[in-house]
């Protein structure tokens, strides 16, 4: 823009004042201008609106720049107040557009070209809005062209398009105000728009978006994409629907998540471990409490019992209570203390040993819902939550090698990963193992197994004697779950707990124990 | 003291009412009112409670969909969409699926559009007995695969099927043509009187009672000739 850049920038803010009251003043950070494409106007990247200054300097020949302005602000803020709203809303309609289109590409299109229409369409409806003048004075192929014939037809305007008259007919009886209706709406405006989606793919026309550009997962904050996350994870069907969603966005989310997230699954630099980050982002759904236990200890002398005092012992530990305030052989009382060990009043959370069951009869975490896996990730979760550290024994097979052993850590991703692994085959573990994670601080034991273990005797019989509190979680019903609960039934460090539906887990308390248990 | 909420009395906030507001309202009322018509149907037909394939119960069926609809006006997008909320909405409590094909079936025939395209394939479910007595001067396009009793009764339309279709194709059909674009199941015409139907992939087997018409399988005259039963030539 050369000359013209200061002015223009004051007539930028300028405008954008005018735009911000006419949406009733939403959360947005002024808009600034960005070295960009000649084609696209507008970029979103972490609620910043950026304005392409090459498709200015090119639209201004057509459209007035404070019209441009205008109507490139009013398409940002709708898409931020109306449609998608927020990135779960924009990852449904992906969800519900691939269904139909099954095609990564096609689906992102026609999500990008739904959420247009919704969002342009409610401006439209809500303000005198210049969007119809840039629409009309774009460049546009085919499928655009297929989109304005629509704006013609429910805004009642002239966009300067003719033909496709079948594609605007059917695509204009959809509800796109209607909100409780986008996820059908889409599904019939990816099928009608398909074939000339897939021209446009196969023309490679696709890779201009249009005036309005696309929508990038990199446009919402990181809040957003963790909130969408959890939200979508507790959604979808098992970890394999997750999985191909994710690695639909796998790029965007690394850019909008960036570095920091390299230890949740998601870093940049290697492939994003969807199954991890499913269970992940769906144990942050489930606050599981975990019970606190008094652990600091003390060893000095207090106070145990009373004797008579007797001429010659020390005035100090008289007790002035019991002696009627008198100083009298046999009458006086005093003090008699003993060394020992007492729980002071500082409660604090112990690390935990999780023991999970990978074995043949469990479902492959990869594939379905696990949920001795996900019990595992809301157990590791909580405990990390509360700044605990986790040790991992998964196991199947043990004897044969079928075991993954993790000392404690704080490491999430390590964790999680350690309890996602799948081994499949035998069902038999070690209290070798699990004694070996032991340690002076008496951790806490989680334990989750479909309890279908070959030598589940012996467990019990470690059970018994170890003074952890343990949480037992066992899938489903059988005959060996009952022996192990009338085994350890008397117990009052063990807990156990019965998982067969999704909302069971809820129900876990962690490090339950039914009386308290003073450690010597 | 300054308005708190001064900034907020000019803001405009009339509403323009756009011509979409006016296209989905027309449409949701007439598809409220088919789907009131097929409910009706379905409470006539269910009253035996098992829903069987026979002659006077089809007919009756299609006579009573006919008159639940005769005051009704829509279009082939109509349709199309009554279709796609059988197939996925909760506005429709009960299918079976005799009756929703007859009821989409005098859908099409009383339509004022004469070339009607369904895309089948968008659907998870199987519909059968489209195209039942289609009548001249309309064509009906299925894309994708369909179920049993396609055409059946056909009295004179055209009916392409860009799929595969189920048994009983153009059954007792009296005139027009069927063309399938792949598979046919078994008793392809059975009661046939008239017509022909056109088959570019395999047929399964041939109905045995028939009263007229001609089957041919990749343009080749199957039916009537002296093939007792190998359609394959062996």
């Amino acid at each position: 823009m050369g000359p013209l850049d200061r002015n223009n920038k004051n007539t930028l803010l300028e405008i954008w004042k005018k735009v911000r009251k006419d949406h009733l003043f939403p959360e947005i950070a002024d808009p600034e201008f960005k070295e960009g494409d000649e084609a696209v106007g507008l970029d979103i990247k972490d609620k910043r609106i950026r304005i392409s200054k090459e498709f200015v300097e090119r639209m201004s020949e057509r459209v007035p720049v404070e019209s441009l302005f205008e109507g490139l602000l009013d398409h940002a803020v709708s898409h931020y107040l109306f449609c998608p709203w927020d990135l779960t809303n924009h990852i449904r309609l992906y969800r519900e557009a691939k269904k139909i289109l099954k095609s990564r590409d096609l689906a992102k299109r026609a999500t990008d070209l739904f959420m247009d229409v919704v969002a342009d369409t409610t401006c439209v409806s809500q303000k005198e809005t210049p969007i119809p003048h840039i629409y009309r004075s774009a460049d546009k192929n085919e499928v655009q062209s297929a989109i304005y014939a629509l704006y013609q037809k429910i805004w009642e305007v002239d966009l300067g398009v003719q033909g496709h008259e079948e594609v605007s007919r059917k695509l204009s009886r959809l509800p796109y105000m209607d909100r409780s209706k986008w996820l059908e709406s889409i599904k019939r405006f990816s099928r009608i728009i398909a074939p000339l989606l897939k021209k446009e793919l196969n023309t490679q026309s696709m890779q201009n978006p249009g005036p309005m550009g696309s929508h990038s997962i990199s446009s919402y904050s990181e809040e957003e994409i963790h909130k969408a996350l959890r939200e979508i994870a507790s959604e979808v069907k098992g970890p394999s629907e997750f999985s191909d969603l994710v690695s639909d966005f796998e790029k965007d989310l690394k850019e909008g998540l960036g570095e920091k997230e390299a230890s949740m699954g998601l870093g940049p630099g290697r492939s994003l471990d969807a199954d991890i980050l499913y269970y992940m982002k769906l144990a942050e759904r489930y606050m599981l409490p975990v019970k606190k236990i008094p652990m600091k200890r003390s060893g000095s002398l207090y106070p145990h019992h009373h004797s008579p005092w007797e001429v010659g012992k020390p005035f100090q530990d008289i007790d002035p209570w019991t002696s009627f305030g008198k100083l009298m052989p046999g009458i006086t009382q005093t003090w008699i203390r003993k060394e020992g060990e007492i729980f002071g009043n500082e409660e604090r959370i112990p690390d935990c040993i999780i023991i999970i069951d990978s074995s043949g009869s469990m479902p492959d975490p990869k594939r379905h819902l696990s949920y001795a896996v996900l019990g595992a990730a809301c157990a590791c979760d909580a405990y990390l939550r509360s700044d605990a550290q986790v040790a991992v024994y998964n196991f199947s097979d043990a004897g044969a090698g079928g075991k993954r052993i993790l000392p404690f850590s704080k490491k999430r991703k390590d964790i999680y990963r350690a309890i996602c692994h799948y081994f499949g085959g035998g069902t038999r573990l070690m209290v070798e193992h699990i004694e070996s994670l032991q340690n002076s601080q008496i951790p806490d034991i989680f334990l989750i197994t479909d309890m279908q273990i070959t030598n589940l005797e012996t467990l019990i019989e470690y059970f018994n004697e170890c003074k952890n509190r343990v949480t037992a979680v066992h899938i489903g019903k059988s005959r060996q779950v009952e022996t192990f609960r009338q085994s350890l039934q008397i117990r009052k460090n063990v807990s156990i707990f019965a998982v067969e539906k999704k909302e069971d887990i809820p129900k876990i308390v962690l490090g339950k124990v039914k009386e308290y248990i003073v450690h010597q | 003291m300054k308005n708190p909420f001064f900034h907020f009395k000019s803001v405009p906030i009339k509403k323009k009412e756009l011509p979409l507001n006016r296209i989905v309202k027309e449409k949701q009322e007439i598809m409220q009112s088919l789907i009131d018509s097929y409910i009706k149907l379905v409470e006539q037909e269910a009253r035996d409670l098992v829903w069987l394939v026979e002659q006077s119960r089809v007919v009756r069926a299609y006579e009573y969909a006919l008159k639940s609809i005769e005051n009704l006006n829509y279009g082939q997008d109509d349709i199309e969409e009554f279709c796609a909320e059988m197939d996925s909405s909760q506005k429709i409590p009960y299918i079976i699926s005799g009756p929703s094909g007859i009821f989409i079936s005098a859908l099409i025939n009383r339509c004022s559009d004469d070339k009607i395209v369904l895309r089948v394939e968008d659907f998870q479910r199987t519909f059968h007995f489209l195209g039942y007595r289609l009548p001249e001067g309309k064509s009906l396009i299925l894309q994708g695969d369909v179920g049993d009793f396609i055409g059946a009764g056909l009295s004179g339309g055209y009916l392409f099927v860009e799929g595969c279709a189920g048994n009983w194709l153009g059954a007792g059909m009296i005139n027009g043509k069927i063309f399938v674009k792949e598979h046919v199941g078994q008793k392809t015409g059975e009661w046939m009187r008239g017509g022909e139907i056109h088959v570019d992939g395999q047929i399964q087997s041939i109905g045995r009672h028939r009263f007229g018409g001609r089957i041919f399988r990749h343009g080749k005259l199957v039916i009537p000739q002296d093939i007792k039963r190998d359609l394959w030539g062996r």
